[in-house]
């Protein structure tokens, strides 16, 4: 699991961004598993295995639970009209292969319970577990978590995170954006840490904390953000 | 062929105006008003129960129209405007488009289904050089939309308010908190929309007779010509709907006059296809 | 399965289904069931509507072009001599060929350019099918259109036809489910939701527009077929654009993204401009009110009035 922080500003959406095609990347090269992804539109991205959340929450308000999931269950699993307008066993097959994906990846952040409430049913917590369950119903290689503990009090932020934790157990390569530098460092096996921009730091959590440049660039400062 | 880079310059003008009151509202508020073009068939026909039902003098009929087209603008502001205030643009263009219903619906009742005329405020023998004739009343168009060019141009920038209104038009929230009065500005783009659109059904109906279905097509092409020119962007509009009158004057001579409607919306689709910012680029870009 | 048919739906399918069943024996008025079938006609077009623009939140004012492409090809085919049973099979591939003319350019158009284009778009075909008139017949359209007929059968009159298109909604229907609970109709309803996290998610969401616009207009295509085939008589004016404004309110006053809304909508607005015909001119003023008042007051239309009353009651959403 590998963390990238930095104060406000310094970056972290915008590389999220770039690295799942939500952004255009004027140059570099990004890769996958040794798949060449840069300059991909998204959902071919997210198809070759990259999955992510989003800093402010993007659920899909007309659909219940389950179904925010299974949009992205059905990633990899295309359908033709044709066995869509019959509702042929192999349509059946495919449904409820991806409801069973579906509930596997609600279990695993709690909400197996609500899978049928619609998702503007859910409180805010709910539905950034929500977003990362959608996001884990793709079956990524690579998940990309977006500040999933903003707006979220103490025991929440403890929840969720303990869950990200068993995820990487599960051998999926997660990489966390966060502000919060306590929350993240327990967790994290390697850590980044951006400031306006660029890279000033990388490293085990315990090297990083004590680096001179990302303690001033955490509270050293005088000046405005730009 | 003089000839017709004359009219198509007149007839454009006509619809550079219209552009410009549903760019005024649109910069303002962010709406597109699919209901423009009654609000131009409204003041002409007000111009007409005036001057020819009433027998008032022509300039007086001018001067009531544009009051009447103000407040109608006001009206429209606190029944479309207010109410919808958040939600998503495609039910406030239905709304919208239901209002012109509405409108196109109530001068049928009013004024009937036939075609009136208007007389222009202008009079006189027509200028003729270069075998190519311009009326008075054309002339008249063109004095008509420099003037507004030049009146709106001096108020947004060297005017109080006007300044307060595009501060509002760049960023309604902010403007807000910052304390300028935007209700007042909004309620201001909405009747000066209005009554643009006003002044070009007075310009039309001397040309083209004025009956209460015009409204539709006339308000389509200005909004053609706005996306023509870069929605938002208020020159762009201006050459927009030039060079739109210019199109269809020589589609109509050349190509044939049953399409001539069509032509409209052939080049609007074209350049929104190759620049989808239209001519001279968009004023506001949403963000993805 | 079916997630939206609840058990508890069932009763109220099976009642409305006798109801419809029930009416042409209830009423015996020719010009009643006509006028009823046109009111199918419509809902089967609203339901097309329904994918591309309520639930992939694209704003489609084509519709009513697409239908009047669907029923002037079978029209036109039909009194050419060809047998009908070619023509649902033309309508389809015409409507196709002008939904991709119309769609590739505009899916990544904002609302109200797409708004516009589409306005434009339904102006060009009904000029051309104006101005067209030794095939088309021009304004005063065609008449004596010859019925559906295959190997020599075919409904006969109104109330025949009525039956016919009730079977036709009912697989319109269905197969609209199918699709709503699919793959494809989840995508439609995430590119709506949140384009971005629509594409994060895997979703085409370009492809998925297209789609949807596609199958929208095959659905207004073969409606148009029937159409023509049924009321046997056409003209431009039905497949206007007051015409596409009608079919978008349509879908608004029923709510957007229900389909038992879109077939409530398309009724309730065919028929009640006959029932107000005595308003004369005001009808339409007190329409256009009352489409405002809808959008301002109950935005998700009837549908969601009524899933407010009976909140466990399944929506056909």
């Amino acid at each position: 699991m590998q963390a990238i922080i930095g104060p406000n500003g310094s970056g972290k959406t915008t590389l999220l961004n770039a690295l799942s095609g939500a952004s255009h990347a004027d140059a570099g090269s990004i890769r996958i598993g040794g798949n060449e992804i840069f300059r991909l539109k998204p959902h071919r991205i997210a198809r070759l295995g990259l999955a992510r959340t989003f800093q402010t929450i993007r659920i899909f308000d007309n659909l219940s639970v389950i179904e925010n999931v299974k949009v992205a269950a059905g990633c990899n699993m295309p359908t033709s009209l044709f066995n869509i307008i019959a509702s042929n066993a192999r349509q059946r097959q495919s449904e409820a292969a991806i409801d069973r994906n579906s509930r596997e990846a609600l279990e695993i952040v709690g909400l197996a319970g609500r899978a049928n409430d619609h998702a503007t049913q859910l409180p805010y917590a709910q539905q950034r577990l929500l977003e990362i369950a959608r996001a884990l119903a793709s079956k990524p290689n690579v998940l990309l978590l977006d500040e999933p503990a903003a707006g979220m009090n103490m025991t929440e932020s403890m929840t969720l995170l303990n869950t990200i934790a068993r995820l990487k157990s599960s051998g999926i390569t997660i990489l966390l954006v966060e502000h919060n530098v306590r929350l993240v460092m327990g967790i994290s096996d390697r850590v980044t840490v951006l400031d306006f921009g660029k890279k000033i730091a990388e490293g085990a959590p315990s090297e990083v904390q004590r680096n001179l440049l990302v303690i001033e660039a955490y509270l050293g400062r005088r000046h405005r953000h730009a | 062929m003089g000839q017709l880079v004359v009219n198509g310059l007149a007839l454009g003008s006509i619809y550079a105006l219209v552009a410009l009151g549903l760019l005024l509202i649109f910069n303002t508020v962010q709406i597109v008003n699919f209901a423009q073009g009654q609000l131009l068939m409204l003041g002409a026909f007000i111009g007409i129960s005036c001057a020819v039902t009433h027998e008032l003098p022509v300039a007086a009929a001018w001067a009531i129209t544009m009051v009447a087209m103000a407040l109608v603008g006001i009206v429209f502001m606190v029944l479309v405007y207010f109410p919808l205030r958040g939600r998503p643009a495609f039910l406030v263009i239905l709304t919208t488009i239901a209002m012109g219903i509405v409108l196109e619906n109530l001068a049928l009742i009013v004024w009937g289904p036939l075609p009136v005329s208007l007389p222009s405020p202008i009079h006189g023998p027509p200028l003729r050089f270069a075998g190519v004739v311009v009326s008075m009343h054309q002339i008249f168009i063109f004095v008509t939309l420099a003037v507004i060019l030049l009146l709106q141009f001096f108020f947004l920038t060297k005017t109080r308010f006007g300044i307060l209104m595009q501060a509002t038009a760049q960023d309604l929230h902010t403007a807000r908190l910052v304390g300028i009065p935007v209700n007042r500005t909004i309620a201001v783009a909405f009747a000066f929309g209005a009554v643009l659109s006003g002044i070009a059904g007075l310009l039309v109906a001397p040309i083209f007779l004025a009956e209460p279905t015009m409204g539709g097509s006339l308000g389509l092409k200005g909004f053609v010509v706005s996306v023509i020119g870069g929605f938002g962007n208020l020159p762009g509009a201006v050459i927009g709907g030039l060079f739109l009158g210019l199109i269809e004057t020589f589609g109509a001579r050349y190509i044939s006059s049953n399409f001539r409607d069509a032509y409209a919306f052939v080049v609007m689709i074209a350049v929104l296809v190759a620049w989808p910012r239209g001519l001279f680029g968009e004023k506001s870009s949403e963000k993805v | 399965m079916r997630k939206a048919l609840r058990w508890k739906a069932w009763p109220i399918i099976a009642l409305s289904a006798a109801v419809a069943l029930a009416v042409p024996v209830i009423a015996h008025d020719g010009y009643v069931i006509q006028l009823l079938n046109i009111a199918i006609l419509n809902a089967i077009v609203v339901i097309g509507l329904n994918f591309a623009t309520g639930w992939a939140g694209q704003i489609n004012f084509g519709q009513a072009a697409f239908y009047g492409l669907g029923a002037y090809t079978t029209a036109i085919a039909t009194k050419a001599g060809l047998p009908w049973i070619v023509t649902p099979f033309l309508s389809v591939i015409v409507v196709v060929v002008a939904s991709l003319i119309l769609g590739l350019p505009t899916m990544r158009l904002r609302t109200y350019y797409l708004a516009m284009t589409t306005i434009g778009f339904g102006e060009i075909i009904r000029l051309m099918i104006v101005h067209w008139e030794p095939v088309t017949g021009g304004t005063s359209g065609l008449r004596a259109i010859p019925g559906i007929s295959i190997f020599g059968i075919g409904p006969q009159g109104q109330i025949q036809h009525y039956y016919l298109l009730i079977a036709t909604l009912g697989l319109a229907v269905l197969i609209a489910l199918r699709v709503r609970n699919s793959v494809l109709g989840r995508a439609m309803i995430a590119t709506k939701d949140s384009e971005i996290a629509a594409e994060q998610s895997g979703v085409d969401t370009t492809r998925t527009k297209l789609l949807a616009f596609m199958i929208g207009a095959i659905y207004a295509g073969l409606a148009g077929c029937l159409y023509a085939s049924s009321i046997r008589f056409i003209s431009p004016d039905s497949f206007s654009g007051t015409q596409a404004i009608l079919l978008m309110t349509m879908l608004i006053i029923g709510g957007m993204g229900s389909i038992a809304g879109c077939v409530v909508g398309a009724v309730a607005l065919t028929i009640l401009p006959e029932a107000l015909r005595f308003l004369g001119q005001w009808y339409l003023v007190l329409y256009g009110l009352g489409v405002v008042a809808v959008i301002v007051l109950a935005p998700g239309g009837l549908a969601s009035l009524a899933s407010q009353v009976q909140p466990r009651r399944a929506r056909l959403r």
